[in-house]
């Protein structure tokens, strides 16, 4: 693969990312700022999470299908640690850490989550991983549901967004104002893109050191690293951990982008909203899953129009309907026409495993 | 405890005829399909479209109205949707896919989205609301020592005899023995003069058949709803891993025990007042099977790791 197919493909994911944004503005002549501003936090949080998933699958081959846990329990995990309100009658918890003292706990226990679901799991084939991962993540949110006393279980976690909300510097107040957004969900999409450039700064120095090879040649070819003596089974954790990390601080971000926090949020769909971003950005890279979050953002926060030509007056569980519809066929057309997606190699891509 | 064992063997019927097809399918073709839910849901809402009244409106489009048929020949009528449903799925879908040699793990995710298709086409243009088979009420009546209505107590009985006919169809006919030797070796079987091409298509057609028998199954004893496959899809990934994957005898048994342990555990003393939880109990001694003795209980020891 020389370097000059890479950068086409990078300046034509650009150019299809930049027509997407373009298009939001050309169909919403009014409030295209504030739609805009949505789409962005959203493909910031799901960008972020794909990444993590692409450290999974992308890059060590792990076929991970109970993603929607790793942000499930990093979420949980921060917000039950800061001041906040759960269940049924609102109980509040007046004291708790500050935030970032929480966010670091809850990226931890999700990185813990994912070792403890790593350690016997990842011994097994692509395909039972698949059903153990999605059954282990099904396991977490039906014990989250059940321990009301602890989680709020489905009346949920309310009155925590004060935590991080307080840290807002006054120049988004003003910069909102401006434009019409609403100034706390302008925070969250700061804070998600700062992530996801974080995130991306590390990732590329840890996919060009030692550790990162022998990651990609764990996916490659498991015997050949047993032999060049590197523990491939560690490496596996290790990536298994990572991954879950960064899905756990995604987490975080999309409960303080809701506001409230209910369990029907880590629902298997999730994980397949950000399988559908990792593969239409492109499996193993690093920056794919920001481009193919922000296009499918953008075709998600579109589809309402084609629901609404579909049936006339279109009720809430039709508009979802017909977006759910989309995410699937988009798994379907890009599996089967494009497996590796809009910045992927061919050639990294694990799918042929029998 | 014992009050739910009724309930749990009915689970367990359901569960055990979706296993079967589900481990006839991977066990011929290698597929982990995802999309068996929807295949299930197949079956009780074409059995609904097809036994409703005239004059009941159980579809948003307004241009279908039901069929009003007797609701035996719907059931019939819906299996065969269903046969026909995989016969396209494999001929349109699956055939080009293997021929073009795409690895399983994308014929996994394939899968995935296929699921997530057709369950919300379900949900926009089938029924969007819990639905119930046109049939009288009945009263649980005391049979032996668990308790069912009549009719779920037929339900059981053709559950066992349909497993039992599929288990001597399987052992004793030509086609379960060619379907055998393509599960164990596809080239081996090409080569002894088996086309397996045909072999496949005639196990995802009967694999589709017996998960719509599965979903009117349910839909008699619980209801119709949209998303009703994939609420039981672990489940059945539950009975198929705990009977041994690849195995029919092994999943109508993990199947049975499955939908028995789920309907029990409910009476475990620890589970008091929490029971949502119960599905949970289900997919934890799954993990724990894989983990311990992952070929299952009558599953021949292979490498999964």
């Amino acid at each position: 693969m020389t370097s000059a197919k890479i950068s086409f493909r990078l300046i034509f994911s650009l150019f299809v990312t930049a027509f997407s944004i373009y298009l939001v503005f050309l169909l919403n002549p009014d409030g295209a700022p504030r739609i805009l501003l949505n789409l962005l936090t959203f493909a910031g949080i799901y960008g972020l999470s794909a990444i993590g998933l692409n450290v999974h699958f992308g890059w060590t081959g792990l076929l991970n299908f109970g993603h929607a846990s790793f942000m499930g329990v990093g979420a949980y995990v921060t917000l039950l640690l800061m001041p906040h309100a759960a269940g049924r009658e609102g109980e509040v918890t007046t004291t708790g850490l500050p935030f970032f003292a929480a966010l670091i706990l809850g990226i931890g226990a999700a990185a813990l989550f994912g070792l403890l679901l790593g350690l016997p799991a990842i011994r097994l084939r692509g395909d039972y991983l698949a059903i153990v991962t999605i059954a282990a993540a099904e396991i977490f949110r039906l014990l989250v549901r059940d321990l009301e006393s602890i989680t709020g279980g489905v009346y949920g976690i309310i009155n925590y967004t004060d935590n991080f909300q307080k840290y807002r510097p006054l120049f988004i107040d003003n910069f909102s104002e401006n434009l019409g957004f609403s100034p706390s969900q302008a925070w969250v999409c700061l804070a998600a893109w700062v992530s996801i450039f974080i995130t991306v700064l590390l990732l590329k120095r840890l996919s060009d050191s030692p550790w990162g090879r022998a990651l990609r040649a764990v996916r490659e070819d498991e015997d050949a690293v047993r032999a060049m003596g590197k523990n491939a089974v560690w490496l596996k954790l290790q990536s298994f951990m990572l991954g879950a990390g960064i899905a756990g601080l995604s987490g975080v971000l999309l409960a303080f982008n809701y506001g409230s926090l209910e369990t029907t949020v880590f629902i298997p769909l999730l994980t397949f909203y950000v399988w559908a971003i990792m593969i239409l950005g492109g499996v193993g890279t690093i920056t794919g899953p920001i481009f193919g979050s922000i296009i499918f953002w953008v075709i998600i926060s579109e589809t309402d129009r084609l629901a609404y030509l579909l049936f006339e007056n279109a009720n809430g569980q039709q508009l979802a309907g017909v977006r759910f519809l989309l995410v699937g066929v988009l798994i379907m057309f890009l599996m089967i026409f494009r497996p590796s997606g809009l910045l992927g190699k061919k050639e990294e891509l694990l799918l042929d495993v029998k | 405890m014992l009050d739910q064992l009724g309930n749990g063997l009915l689970l367990g019927i359901i569960i055990s005829v979706a296993s079967v097809a589900l481990s006839l399918l991977y066990g011929v073709t290698r597929i982990v399909n995802f999309a068996h839910g929807e295949i299930i849901a197949l079956g009780a809402i074409a059995t609904l479209f097809f036994s409703s009244p005239l004059d009941y409106r159980v579809l948003f489009l307004d241009k279908f109205s039901p069929l009003g048929l007797n609701f035996v020949i719907s059931c019939i009528l819906a299996i065969l949707v269903c046969g026909l449903f995989g016969g396209l799925l494999e001929v349109f879908l699956f055939r080009p896919l293997r021929k073009n040699d795409v690895g399983n793990i994308a014929v996994l995710v394939v899968t995935i989205g296929l699921s997530i298709l057709v369950r919300h086409l379900y949900l926009l243009f089938a029924t969007g609301r819990v639905q119930n088979f046109p049939l009288e009420l009945q009263r649980r009546q005391t049979y032996l020592f668990f308790d069912m209505t009549p009719r779920n107590l037929n339900v059981l009985i053709i559950g066992i005899i349909v497993m039992i006919i599929v288990g001597l169809l399987l052992t004793y006919t030509r086609l379960g023995k060619a379907m055998r030797a393509v599960r164990d070796s596809g080239e081996l079987s090409s080569v002894s003069g088996i086309n397996s091409d045909n072999i496949i298509l005639i196990t995802w057609v009967s694999s589709s058949m017996l998960a719509g028998l599965a979903g009117i199954f349910q839909a008699t004893i619980n209801d119709v709803r949209w998303n009703m496959g994939f609420l039981i899809l672990l489940l059945i990934f539950a009975g198929t891993v705990l009977g041994g994957i690849g195995t029919s005898f092994g999943a109508m048994v993990g199947g049975l025990l499955i939908g028995i342990m789920v309907q029990v555990s409910v009476g475990l003393p620890f589970m008091e007042g929490h029971s949502e939880a119960k599905n949970a109990v289900a997919l934890g001694i799954m993990i724990l099977i894989l983990l311990f003795r992952p070929q299952g209980i009558f599953g021949k020891k292979e490498r999964i790791s």
